[in-house]
């Protein structure tokens, strides 16, 4: 096998699993640290995809990564606190069943908005062309989505690790009622987060638009392979849906130079490996 | 005729006066079909209280043994064809269900929801055996002990007996002890432990029971459309059963059945009418989870009271 090829399969890796960590990133806030296990998280993804598709051809890409997570952050706050909030009480079944129908519901409203052909997009102008790397060539695009995507996640770590608010909320997660007594309003906050975390699979979506293009069923595959992350990288660790992320991404991407019937079916083994063996993942500590 | 007996006398009426109304006999196998699936999760969600989101797999294994049966070897007779087909279904359901059953909560659902997409992927790669997603193609409708069954209003019969008997032993099974200790473990599964249930024991044979009927289902569909398509292990079909169980009610397999009768007919009917439907799925499903708990049955209840 040829060096060159191995080496380009590792950088597809490296932005393949940047795009699963930063989903993952999400569904961790939501499902690790808020303990709701959003079977949707894959639909916002192609939502903002979609999104960012109109965003884009009115006011250029720059804004559509700006649009797609905005719009789709308050349609998931406001699906929260209409709803999902509330059937908190009635444990995890409901809540998984509640966000099953709502994938229904998103990608059905894709097909009514912007019907069920694919979509493509071009590379966005600027951002054609790639880096010389020997005898093969490295697309631009994708060196500016690996930064992108590195520099949010990083943000969202210095504000769960680094700032009061991210204090407040690891409080709030902790201990609900002590964090409510001293004056916060952690129904408000957590709705807030909830939608931070479905803005972060939105702009996922949008970042991964111009490389993939799109159509109503993105989200299933990702909605999968998110939770393979998270189940892997550990319920509720930032890190762990970093490195799993990554790890999938690259496990995915070696698997189909070397074995390629088998890189979908390696990656549930190990999900149903850690989840028998080690069901608190590589990073967890519950 | 005891109190119980009188809606099962009223079922076995409507199935078998149901052709002489809606004159689509394949419709209405593919209805009872998915009521046997529907029923089948029912089991496991309303009464151990475990939602499980691989039931795609226990039907695959199902239509998968049956169809290879029937495609492969000559003179397989259709009662031996659905033995197969529970035995298949049952074993995968033995394993998910064994290594499921010691995970807690969400964890156990991760879990079948990763052995969900492993048998999806495998089902595709492995197309030298399924076909991959070409679906096994070639599937025969046996004969009876010498009936024809290769007309669809014959196989509705057929397939309405076959749902009639799995469907009553089924309820005998949730009246028995068993399913009591069932509901216990749904309540509270440390109390039940603590009175001596091997509560383990019990999740698995209900896994088992649920395998088996889903393993019939698969292969009841595998011979009404003479293949198995890939979709059949698809993680949508999963996710159909679970919407099929919650729609009519999940906490009796006539609610099941109510739902899947609902289904089948919202996506035959509607999907002529409106292609959206899915949407409309989708809201009332929403709707069941978020105010009636009990399914579309609840709604009959409170008239009658």
């Amino acid at each position: 096998m040829e060096p060159s090829l191995i080496a380009i399969e590792i950088l597809n890796g490296i932005v393949l699993g940047v795009i699963y960590a930063l989903v993952a990133a999400g569904l961790t806030l939501i499902f690790g640290m808020l303990d709701i296990p959003n079977f949707a998280h894959g639909a916002f993804y192609a939502l903002g995809a979609y999104v960012a598709y109109t965003a884009m051809s009115h006011a250029g890409f720059p804004l559509a990564l700006i649009a797609a997570p905005l719009a789709v952050g308050i349609v998931g706050i406001i699906i929260d606190a209409l709803f999902i909030r509330r059937l908190a009480r009635a444990g995890h079944t409901y809540q998984i069943l509640f966000t099953l129908g709502l994938v229904l519901i998103v990608q059905e409203s894709i097909v009514l908005i912007w019907g069920p052909n694919p979509l493509s997009v071009e590379i966005p102008r600027g951002l054609t062309g790639g880096i010389a790397l020997g005898l093969i060539s490295f697309p631009y695009y994708r060196v500016f989505l690996v930064v992108v995507a590195a520099l949010l996640i990083a943000a969202v770590w210095i504000v769960l690790e680094r700032t009061k608010l991210g204090a407040i909320i690891r409080a709030g997660i902790e201990d609900p009622q002590m964090v409510d007594a001293i004056g916060y309003d952690v129904d408000r906050l957590f709705t807030i987060v909830f939608g931070v975390g479905v803005a972060l699979a939105a702009i996922a979506g949008a970042l991964v638009l111009p490389l993939r293009g799109g159509q109503p069923a993105m989200g299933n595959e990702l909605n999968a392979l998110s939770f393979v992350v998270v189940v892997i990288g550990g319920l509720g660790s930032f890190a762990g849906a970093v490195v799993g992320g990554i790890l999938v991404g690259l496990v995915q991407s070696l698997m189909s130079i070397v074995f390629p019937a088998a890189d979908e079916v390696a990656i549930f083994v190990a999900m149903a490996v850690v989840l028998l063996v080690r069901p608190q993942g590589l990073f967890g500590r519950r | 005729m005891t109190a119980r007996g009188l809606p099962f006398a009223i079922l076995i009426l409507l199935i078998a006066f149901a052709p002489l109304v809606v004159h689509y006999p394949e419709l209405l196998t593919q209805a009872l079909i998915f009521g046997l699936l529907a029923a089948a999760f029912s089991l496991l969600l309303g009464q151990l209280g475990f939602l499980s989101f691989g039931q795609a797999v226990f039907n695959g294994l199902g239509a998968y043994a049956a169809g290879l049966l029937l495609v492969h070897v000559a003179h397989v007779p259709i009662l031996l064809a659905l033995i197969a087909a529970a035995l298949c279904g049952a074993t995968g359901a033995a394993i998910v269900g064994l290594l499921a059953s010691q995970g807690a909560g969400v964890y156990a659902v991760m879990l079948t929801f990763a052995f969900n997409e492993l048998a999806y992927y495998l089902a595709f790669q492995l197309r030298d055996v399924t076909g991959g997603d070409n679906g096994l193609r070639g599937v025969v409708r046996p004969a009876l002990f010498g009936l024809d069954l290769s007309s669809n209003v014959a196989y509705y019969y057929f397939t309405a007996t076959v749902f009639l008997i799995v469907f009553y032993a089924l309820l005998r099974v949730i009246d028995a002890p068993f399913g009591h200790v069932l509901r216990a473990i749904r309540e509270n599964e440390a109390r039940a432990r603590t009175i001596g249930y091997d509560t383990r024991r019990f999740k698995v044979t209900a896994f088992v029971i649920s395998g088996a009927i889903t393993g019939v289902g698969g292969a009841l569909y595998a011979m009404l459309y003479g293949f198995v398509p890939l979709e059949t292990v698809d993680f949508t079909t999963s996710t159909n059963i679970v919407i099929m169980g919650i729609l009519g009610g999940i906490g009796s397999p006539y609610g099941a059945l109510a739902g899947a009768g609902i289904f089948t007919l919202l996506s035959d009917r509607l999907s002529h009418v409106w292609a959206h439907w899915p949407l409309l799925l989708g809201v009332l499903f929403c709707t069941v989870v978020m105010v009636l708990r009990g399914g579309v049955l609840q709604l009959l209840h409170v008239k009658r009271a």
